[in-house]
């Protein structure tokens, strides 16, 4: 078991972004496609929100001393990150829907041979 | 000492755009249009202001809201942004005036429009890591929409293919910054480099270096990542006057990021052999493809990523001249396939067709945009006195009987070849039917175009002085020599095309007909991340 004691939880999340790489390189179904995208998205956040993590590390508000703050940018910056994150898998279904109500498939390959040529 | 003309703080070259487009949406549609042409005029002279203070007075740096540095967005105007900015900005005024009686220039269209503007010009300046991020996906999402506007044919899924394909970069670029912060405590470009530098093993940073330039090698359409490319520049569904700022500007900001991003990590990492194969590789298959198209506007999308290609090529070569070279050629790209893209849209409106065996006669029907477009046409295949020799001339430079000068030759052969296809709708009697365009904006905005292609041509080494700063001699570029080279270019690209182009017709067709999905597209991307790891892990 020591190489699960060597291994963190920043592992874990690139761990996670690689099994989301799998999926979009495997998977014929559109709407598992753009959630294994959805997943490398996250991944990547949950990467940096432990960038520079601090055990024992109060909320970066007033109340914590400062020498006990958690690093606020991660967390500015991820907030950020998530908001575009929905908005984009958002579009990505949006856009799918109209492909799906048009073309009357959720996979790739068969998607491809019913384009208007 | 000249005085230079007043520039405001750069922020408000981002924020101008989109600010008074989101708060004139009130307004009715003709107002809305004057509204946004002043801001487009105000926004070119905040453009020109500042790159007249980078090129002679100082840098510009702006920390936004005046945090202390390395927490503040920080904006910045230097040596490479300058010339960009002002690019954007004339670029945006041109194409705006251009399609001022279109029947696309709804308020949507409009303000999606400059939204795109503030985006662009925000890559361009951003200092800032993160802010690139947040800027890139911004340009996508605006570009998805842009792309699907007349919602024709197979738009919806181009546009999702296209989103799609971005948003896994996204995502190898956002890892890749989240192991940058944890590696340095900073984003701040800069502060980056410096600190880059400073590391005991250069190793620690070969994983983000590669997620961030496989996502930038994606923004910049590089083999074998160019798929999306053709069908956001190409689309059917988007006017003439987006795939001209796609292809013209918006395409250059992934070729500026390589060049900016691959200089922070340039104190540890030198992928310049890299790139420069891989540059090399997309100009020959991005022409080749080129070839294969019956669709003028996918002709002429291949063939931007053929001239990305060389773009690369050039600047990752080594010496400074063909480094020049290239930078010069991406605003002389930004004018030729601008300009050709505009009189595209045209062409396909007056004539209701986009395949090329349809029209003829452009020359005769609409003499103005013909000619505009035959300028176009010259300069992209780099013509003696045309612009694209000068620059093409620097990159050979650089290439002196090198292995790489044949390799420029080849390149050069398959552009010809792509346009001696274009050009066969210049020529022959016109189609009857078709009406002549009289619109007084598209005829003034195409001459403009062509002339400042003849003048950067004609004033070439002056013309990089004046913009990038470095002196060179372009006077071998107007030598007997070159011109009976291109005269013989040009009888073997049209010998090859009359004899062997037209004569593989089903070949063609196949290469035409053929699609990577989804899924095959990522494998891509995952190998191009692989092999780049690999190349650093022995480049550090």
């Amino acid at each position: 078991m020591a190489l699960l004691e060597y291994l963190d939880i920043s592992d874990l999340a690139v761990g996670l972004f690689f099994i989301g790489l799998y999926g979009a390189m495997t998977q014929r179904n559109i709407i598992k496609t753009i959630m294994s995208v959805g997943i490398m998205d996250l991944a990547a956040v949950v990467f940096f929100m432990l960038a520079n993590y601090q055990d024992g590390a109060g909320p970066p508000i007033s109340g914590t001393p400062v020498d006990r703050m958690a690093d606020p940018v991660p967390q500015a910056l991820m907030i950020t990150a998530i908001v575009i994150g929905v908005s984009v898998i958002a579009m990505c279904l949006a856009t799918f829907m109209r492909v799906a109500y048009r073309y009357g498939t959720a996979d790739w390959n068969i998607l491809i041979r019913r384009l208007e040529k | 000492m000249m005085t230079l003309p007043p520039t405001g703080p750069l922020h408000l070259l981002v924020l101008t755009p989109v600010t008074v487009a989101a708060f004139g949406f009130f307004l009715p549609q003709r107002a809305y249009q004057r509204l946004l042409f002043l801001t487009n005029v105000v926004v070119a002279y905040l453009a020109v202001a500042t790159f007249i203070e980078v090129r002679w007075g100082a840098d510009i740096i702006e920390l936004v809201a005046q945090w202390r540095e390395g927490v503040a967005i920080k904006l910045v105007a230097d040596q490479y942004s300058g010339p960009m900015v002002l690019l954007t900005g004339l670029f945006f005024l041109g194409t705006y005036v251009f399609s001022t009686r279109a029947d696309y220039m709804d308020k949507v269209f409009l303000f999606l429009y400059m939204l795109l503007q503030s985006a662009i010009l925000g890559l361009f300046l951003s200092g800032d890591i993160f802010n690139i991020f947040v800027l890139l996906e911004l340009g996508m999402l605006t570009i998805a929409i842009l792309m699907m506007y007349k919602k024709e044919k197979q738009a919806v899924y181009d546009a999702m293919l296209y989103l799609m394909m971005n948003f896994i970069a996204m995502a190898f670029f956002l890892l890749g910054i989240g192991y940058l912060y944890r590696t340095t405590g900073v984003l701040d470009l800069a502060m980056l480099e410096q600190r880059l530098a400073l590391l005991e093993s250069p190793r620690t940073v070969i994983v983000p270096y590669a997620m961030i330039l496989t996502a930038v090698a994606l923004k910049s359409a590089l083999w074998p990542l160019f798929g999306w490319l053709p069908r956001a520049h190409g689309a059917p569904s988007a006017p003439g006057i987006v795939s001209a700022i796609l292809s013209g500007v918006q395409v250059k900001v992934g070729v500026y990021l390589l060049v900016r991003l691959g200089g922070v990590f340039s104190p540890i990492i030198d992928a310049a052999p890299f790139f420069a194969v891989i540059g090399f590789i997309t100009a020959v298959v991005g022409f080749m493809l080129a070839v294969a198209q019956k669709d003028i506007k996918l002709i002429l999308a291949y063939h931007t990523v053929s001239q990305v290609g060389l773009i690369v090529f050039g600047i990752n070569l080594g010496p400074d001249v063909a480094f020049w070279g290239g930078m010069y050629h991406v605003i002389n790209h930004a004018l030729f396939k601008g300009l050709l893209f505009l009189t595209a849209g045209v062409i396909i409106d007056q004539y209701g067709t986009r395949y090329y065996s349809e029209i003829r006669g452009v020359l005769r029907r609409m003499p103005i945009v013909g000619l505009a477009a035959l300028a176009g046409v010259l300069g992209i295949t780099g013509a003696p006195f045309f612009n694209g020799s000068i620059s093409k001339y620097f990159i050979q430079q650089g290439l002196q009987g090198n292995l790489g000068e044949l390799g420029l030759y080849i390149i050069n052969l398959g552009t010809i070849l792509s346009f001696v296809k274009y050009s066969t709708i210049l020529f022959g009697p016109p189609t009857p039917e078709v009406k002549p365009a009289r619109d007084p904006y598209i005829a003034a905005i195409s001459a403009v175009f062509g002339l400042a292609i003849l003048v950067g041509g004609i004033f070439g080494g002056p013309a990089v002085a004046l913009i990038y700063g470095p002196e060179y001699a372009a006077a071998g570029a107007f030598g007997l020599d070159k011109v009976i080279i291109f005269v013989l270019t040009l009888a073997l690209g049209v010998g090859v095309y009359y004899w062997i182009v037209l004569r593989i017709g089903a070949f063609l067709a196949a290469i035409r007909e053929f699609k990577f999905n989804f899924n095959q597209v990522t494998v891509f991307l995952t190998s191009f991340f692989v092999v780049l790891l690999a190349y650093a892990y022995f480049a550090v």
